[in-house]
């Protein structure tokens, strides 16, 4: 079964978090060390991390569909930082992943305790578009 | 460079698009089949997903023990990711054409959407590195 592990947490406008170097750095390890071993289980289909926001742009098509891109949302909109699609067995095996990315460590340490978002994928893209 | 063209809506949104009728969502589907082809021969097309609806969504967070706590309930302004297409282009106004394309697919009666599409430059996680 594919799941796909949202983590929503940036808002509008931000950029790299303002944390002191070392705490970035044991974040990113503790991703890292993650992704390792949800690869050695099998489990890792693909992980991806998003610019932050105030790299993302809003396009709509305008006339003869040509792009229109606007660089400003809401405060409330929650931004993607990152996901990981994995296959596992069960969705107590994807929550139970998801707890784990949730207590990444933050500035000074201490487990984010960060909300992800957790859902089935459609495991092929329907027949319809291919 | 690559690039994340993210499609999201409300729960409400959603609700709306499964009261579509079989021919506008035939006609949608036919516009981005076409497009994932074109991407494909283009050698710009990396991958994409399609997410479960917002009715399959949980958040789950990490308790003190690291057990996973699992919640089903979003606010109705929540908008959620219904799928992405993953790009690998040129420069960022090639993200944004690709977008663009994506947000005259056609809704009830052919009309465009016109929906606000997300693009964001991502880094990849790749397992050969790690």
């Amino acid at each position: 079964m594919k799941y796909i592990l949202m983590m929503n947490t940036m808002k509008a406008g931000c950029g790299v978090p303002s944390w002191p170097q070392k705490d970035l750095q044991a974040h990113i390890a503790f991703m890292l060390a993650l992704n390792k071993e949800l690869h050695a289980a099998g489990e890792l289909v693909s992980a991806e991390g998003l610019s932050f926001p105030d790299q993302a742009r809003q396009v709509r098509a305008g006339k003869e569909g040509k792009p229109i891109t606007d660089g400003v949302f809401p405060e409330s909109k929650e931004f993607l930082a990152g996901f990981w699609i994995i296959d596992v067995d069960s969705p107590e095996r994807a929550y139970a992943i998801a707890a784990k990315i949730s207590a990444a460590p933050g500035a000074g340490g201490a487990p984010l305790n960060m909300p992800i978002e957790v859902r089935p994928v459609m495991s092929a893209p329907p027949k319809e578009m291919l | 460079m690559k690039y994340i063209l993210l499609m999201s809506g409300t729960k409400a949104g959603v609700d709306g698009y499964l009261a579509w009728s079989q021919k506008d969502i035939d006609a949608h589907m036919a516009v981005l089949k076409a497009l994932n082809k074109e991407l494909t021969e283009s050698g710009e097309f990396v991958a994409t997903q399609r997410l479960a609806g917002p009715a399959e969504a949980k958040v789950v967070r990490g308790e003190k023990n690291g057990l996973p706590v699992t919640d089903g309930i979003f606010p109705e302004s929540k908008e959620f990711l219904l799928g992405y297409w993953l790009v690998d282009v040129a420069t960022p106004e090639r993200a944004y054409a690709i977008a663009a394309r994506i947000s005259t697919g056609p809704g009830p009666g052919g009309v465009p959407t016109n929906m606000p599409i997300e693009v964001r430059q991502v880094a990849s996680y790749d397992q050969r590195k790690s």
